[in-house]
């Protein structure tokens, strides 16, 4: 399982990466992808739309299942990476590269753990 | 939760590190690192290997064993011949489903049940309680079988090295064979659940699978889970129990017609009258005819039925959606996700390849209400969003083999060509075209497709003269002692031209009797088999006129001719045996060793048992005689009645000492064509060796009176005339031409076999008796190699061997030397084109200018009338008749 040490992850197996902006990125972990299979569909909301921390900012879809993604924070969505809607198998080969959205005017998070701690946590998962 | 049982092949996919789960109780691979979108794929593409041991295996014997199957399965067990496999239900009492399932009889006397195994312990409790009605024993044999499955276009190749080249199975859905595979005994099926045309189950010693497994693996086999297993067939609409069987989501039963697959799979034969639920069946196979006869009156035993959706909108079909219809819910989804696909080029060509660039769309299969119809348009919720989708016909087609083909909902069509409207550039561009079209086909390039043969100039002329736009019906009549009275005016010339054919005819075939208004090969022979349904009911008209049944003739897989085939001319005049609920037809039985040769001692077993009323001889591909002598000798010395007929359309041209006598040799009947290996054009002929005094010389009256009215009234007078010209010819350069043809197609053969290729046939014979030689060039190859040949002036056919599925999946060519022989060629200029037609098909070479070379020495067309009076009355007649 690949991990970075740039970013923090929730239980829900989302990784957060602080851009320094007042600018978040939100995607799914290795592990995530990993788990899910290959990813055929993606659901996601639109710029300006406000998201939710543990609650559900979209969809991904494997062959086998759907899953929901957790939004990580809460704050307004402010960049969708739009390349995902045609090339959804993007997460499976780069899910730290292939993020989902773009989030600003952060006022709340969900548990984050660093890159050691959620590697602890796969692994009694 | 009890321990989870292993097939013998578990450790093979840990060791390919699978992901394993539970399934029905059995720790099985749900997919292998690769995932399940690359296992589709490498499946429709390449050769996905199954491991599907969990399956139950149930052996049934015993004197009742036939009686028992009919009683519990759905399908009529006696049409399941030695090695055949047929589809089943398991019904119950209600006329639902307790499981679908595949019996197999590989031997005579044993039968194999393969079902779910999730349901295998209740399908064996079900079928010992009912077993104990008959005398009939069953065991499980799923521990001591290994059952694996290889499905998609290259398993055939892989299990054929396995085997050493040996011969397969037949090459049609559900055929069965025993064979080696690297030195171990098994069984092999042509099934699999999977929606691939190719595709074989194989049924082995438990010692022997691992040693098999790694075997098919080593060869390119490609490991696939029960992930892809699932999209594959749902891609192919098949379905699944729990799904589109069994138990709805609300826990009623789906009834068993509510699949489509159970039109076929449901027998309500004499012989399944005890079948379990027959009665709830029968009712919802009167409500599935109602339904497909669009009468929505009544859809009370039959509300729903398993269809194909496709969403056409953003998002993922997933089971228990609900569907909607014009904004009422008619259905939900009962099985569905995203599938993949590689993009083809050449799409809905038969030179469709697959591209790298892969694409996805969501389908599925759904329960809806049966008014529901094909295209309509549907709304699926989906998470509580309207997402647009459409009932398709299918998703997938199989019936190009070897490829499974998927067929996609938005593919653009080919957009129609309007008319230009401007009339006289019309005309004038089909004038040059035409002009350009023939001065290629007759002076550039080598033309090899066999059943095609250029008119002499007399016959052509002919052809166009006068006669062409007049009618000239008549018709025998007994007040005027038989002569045949005509009902226009003007037509004496042709009541003369027509007598001297029918006298030439008569004098080529040696018989007594000759029908020459029929146009084609095809009418000659629905013209003959109308004749003989006739004359079977001749002695009883208050009744509906029996059918012919049983019917010998060759397969089309083995070279039978299309217009002796009940998809053919036979269709509307086979019965159909109530025991086997199939067209009652059976085929000549082949060699072994020469799959292109009539197995005469076998044949002789298929005559005793099935005592066929009509014999059918000849072949569109066709490499050797036709044993008319053997089986006219067999079928007196039994004394059983039957009507031999030669249907020698491809060999019209080669009636004669260099190839057969039909008629000396037993045949009763010839049809044919006229434009084949025969000089004419483009007609039909019947021949009769019956003389007045005997009984069946009514049938040859019923013939005529099946000709005309029955089959022609205008029977295209012009090509009459040229059929005339076409037998003086034959008759006076038959014997030579004859000759050379037989020559030079065993010369061409030999030269094609020296040149590099793999010339099918028995090099002791020189491979061929007749005018064609086949080439092989590899399983699927042949419609690429044809026309790659015709962009090099090389005009030939693609021809799928007995050993292949058909047309498509080719993987020979047919190639006739009647016409290049007419136009003067020899053993050596067939030398030069075996040479060049190597370069072309092994190394890709363009040949097209050395063939047009070859050609232009050769556009005198022989084997005619070339004298000076002849050519001077064939000016006056040009000139004349404005031709």
């Amino acid at each position: 399982m690949n991990l970075l040490n740039d970013r923090k992850y929730t239980q829900s197996h989302e990784w957060l990466l602080d851009l320094g902006n007042g600018t978040y990125r939100i995607g799914l972990s290795d592990f995530a992808q990993h788990s899910l299979g290959d990813i055929v569909f993606i659901d996601l909301p639109k710029a300006g739309d406000a998201v939710t921390a543990e609650s559900s900012l979209g969809d991904v879809e494997s062959v086998k299942a759907v899953s929901e993604v957790l939004s990580p924070v809460s704050g307004k969505v402010s960049a969708v990476n739009e390349a995902l809607a045609s090339a959804p198998e993007s997460i499976n080969a780069d899910p730290y590269g292939a993020w989902l959205i773009e989030v600003t005017g952060v006022f709340a998070t969900a548990e984050l753990m660093d890159a050691d701690a959620y590697k602890a946590f796969c692994e009694h998962a | 939760m009890s321990e989870l049982k292993r097939t013998l092949f578990y450790e093979r996919h840990v060791a390919a590190g699978a992901t394993m789960v539970d399934f029905g109780g059995w720790e099985m691979p749900i997919q292998y690192p690769g995932g399940i979108v690359e296992e589709h794929l490498a499946t429709r593409s390449g050769c996905g290997l199954f491991d599907v041991s969990h399956m139950g295996r149930f052996r049934i014997t015993g004197k009742g064993a036939k009686a028992f199957l009919q009683h519990v399965l759905t399908s009529n067990v006696s049409a399941l011949e030695v090695d055949q496999a047929q589809y089943a239900i398991i019904p119950n009492e209600n006329g639902g489903a307790i499981d679908d399932a595949y019996l197999y009889r590989f031997v005579e006397d044993a039968y194999i049940l393969v079902v779910n195994a999730a349901n295998a312990e209740k399908d064996w409790a079900h079928l010992t309680r009912e077993i104990k009605a008959f005398d009939a024993q069953m065991e499980n044999k799923s521990e001591a079988v290994a059952l694996l499955s290889v499905q998609g276009p290259k398993s055939k190749e892989i299990l054929s090295d396995m085997a050493n080249g040996a011969f397969l199975t037949e090459p049609v859905k559900n055929a069965l064979g025993t064979v080696k595979l690297c030195g171990k005994s098994a069984h092999i099926a042509k099934t699999g659940y999977t929606g691939e045309p190719v595709g074989y189950e194989i049924f082995a010693l438990r010692e022997d699978g691992l040693f098999l497994w790694d075997e098919l693996v080593k060869r390119g086999a490609k490991p696939i889970g029960l992930g892809a297993r699932d999209t594959l067939r749902m891609e192919a609409a098949l379905p699944l129990y729990g799904h589109e069987l069994g138990q709805d989501k609300d826990g009623n039963e789906i009834p068993v017609f509510a699949i489509s697959l159970a039109r076929f799979a449901v027998s309500f034969a004499e012989e399944k009258k005890g079948m379990i639920g027959r009665a709830p069946l029968e009712a919802q196979f009167a409500a599935s005819s109602r339904i497909l006869n669009r009468d929505f009156s009544d859809l009370g035993v039959l509300p729903r039925r398993i269809r194909p959706i496709a969403l056409t909108g953003r998002g993922v079909l997933r089971a228990g959606f609900p569907v909607f219809k014009d904004g009422k819910e008619i259905g939900y989804v009962t099985s569905g996700t995203m599938i993949p696909r590689y993009v083809v080029e050449r799409q809905g060509s038969l030179l469709e390849t697959f591209t790298d660039q892969r694409a996805m769309r969501s389908i599925g299969l759904a329960l809806l209400d049966s008014d529901v119809l094909t295209d309509d348009a549907v709304e699926v919720d989906i998470r509580g969003s309207r997402i647009s989708a459409v009932v398709p016909a299918w998703h997938l087609r199989s019936d190009a083999p070897p490829y499974a083909r998927p067929i996609v909902v938005d593919a653009p069509e080919e957009p129609e060509q309007a008319p230009s409207g401007n009339l006289p550039l019309s005309a004038l561009n089909l004038l040059n075209k035409a002009a350009e079209n023939h001065i290629w086909r007759q002076e550039q390039c080598v033309n090899l497709i066999p059943s095609e043969m250029t008119a002499s100039r007399a016959v052509r002329l002919l052809s166009g003269s006068d006669p062409s736009f007049r009618y000239a019906e008549h018709k025998k009549t007994a007040s005027f002692y038989d002569n045949e009275v005509f009902y226009y005016q003007g037509t004496k010339f042709i009541d003369e031209v027509e007598r001297a054919l029918v006298a030439e005819l008569r004098r080529y075939f040696g018989c007594t009797e000759v029908e020459a208004r029929v146009i084609s090969g095809q009418m000659s022979n629905t013209t003959v088999f109308s004749a003989l349904m006739d004359y079977k009911n001749r002695l009883n008209r208050k009744q509906t006129p029996q059918r012919l049944g049983y019917i010998l003739n060759n397969h089309i897989i083995k070279g039978g001719h299309l217009s002796a085939q009940p998809m053919g001319a036979l269709h509307d005049y086979v019965a159909v045996d109530p025991a086997t609920e199939r067209p009652a037809v059976v085929n000549f039985p082949v060699l072994r060793e020469n799959l292109f040769k009539i197995d005469v001692e076998e044949t002789k077993k298929v005559i005793e048992r099935y005592r066929p009323e009509f014999i059918i001889f000849g072949k569109s591909m066709v490499l050797h005689k036709e044993p008319v002598c053997e089986i006219r000798a067999f079928v007196d010395e039994q004394k059983i009645p039957t009507t031999i007929m030669y249907d020698m359309a491809h060999v019209l041209g080669l009636v004669g000492p260099h190839f057969q006598q039909p008629f000396a040799e037993g045949a009763e009947i010839v049809t044919g064509s006229t434009h084949k290996t025969f000089f004419g054009p483009q007609r039909g002929v019947i021949a009769v060796n019956y003389q007045e005094d005997e009984l069946k010389y009514d049938l040859w009256k019923t013939i005529q009176t099946r000709a005309f009215p029955g089959a022609v009234s205008n029977h295209h007078l012009g090509t009459l005339l040229g059929l005339l010209m076409a037998a003086y010819e034959m008759n006076e350069f038959g014997d030579v031409y004859q000759k050379n043809v037989v020559a030079n197609a065993k010369s061409f053969a030999r030269s094609l076999k020296a040149a590099g290729l793999d010339v099918a046939g028995d090099p002791a014979i020189g491979y061929t008796e007749t005018h064609q030689v086949i080439v092989k060039t590899g399983y699927g190859t042949g419609p690429e190699i044809a026309e790659r040949l015709e962009e090099n002036n090389v005009v030939v056919n693609y021809q799928a061997t007995p050993e292949e599925e058909g047309f498509t999946a080719s993987g020979a060519l047919r190639l006739g030397v009647s016409e290049m022989t007419r136009f003067g060629f020899g053993p050596k200029e067939f030398e030069t084109l075996a040479n060049l037609m190597a370069d072309c098909i092994l190394r890709g070479k363009p040949i097209a200018q050395e063939v047009c070379k070859l050609r232009a020495g050769y556009t005198k067309l022989l084997y005619c009338f070339d004298d000076a009076e002849t050519n001077a009355a064939l000016e006056t007649l040009a000139a004349k008749s404005g031709i």
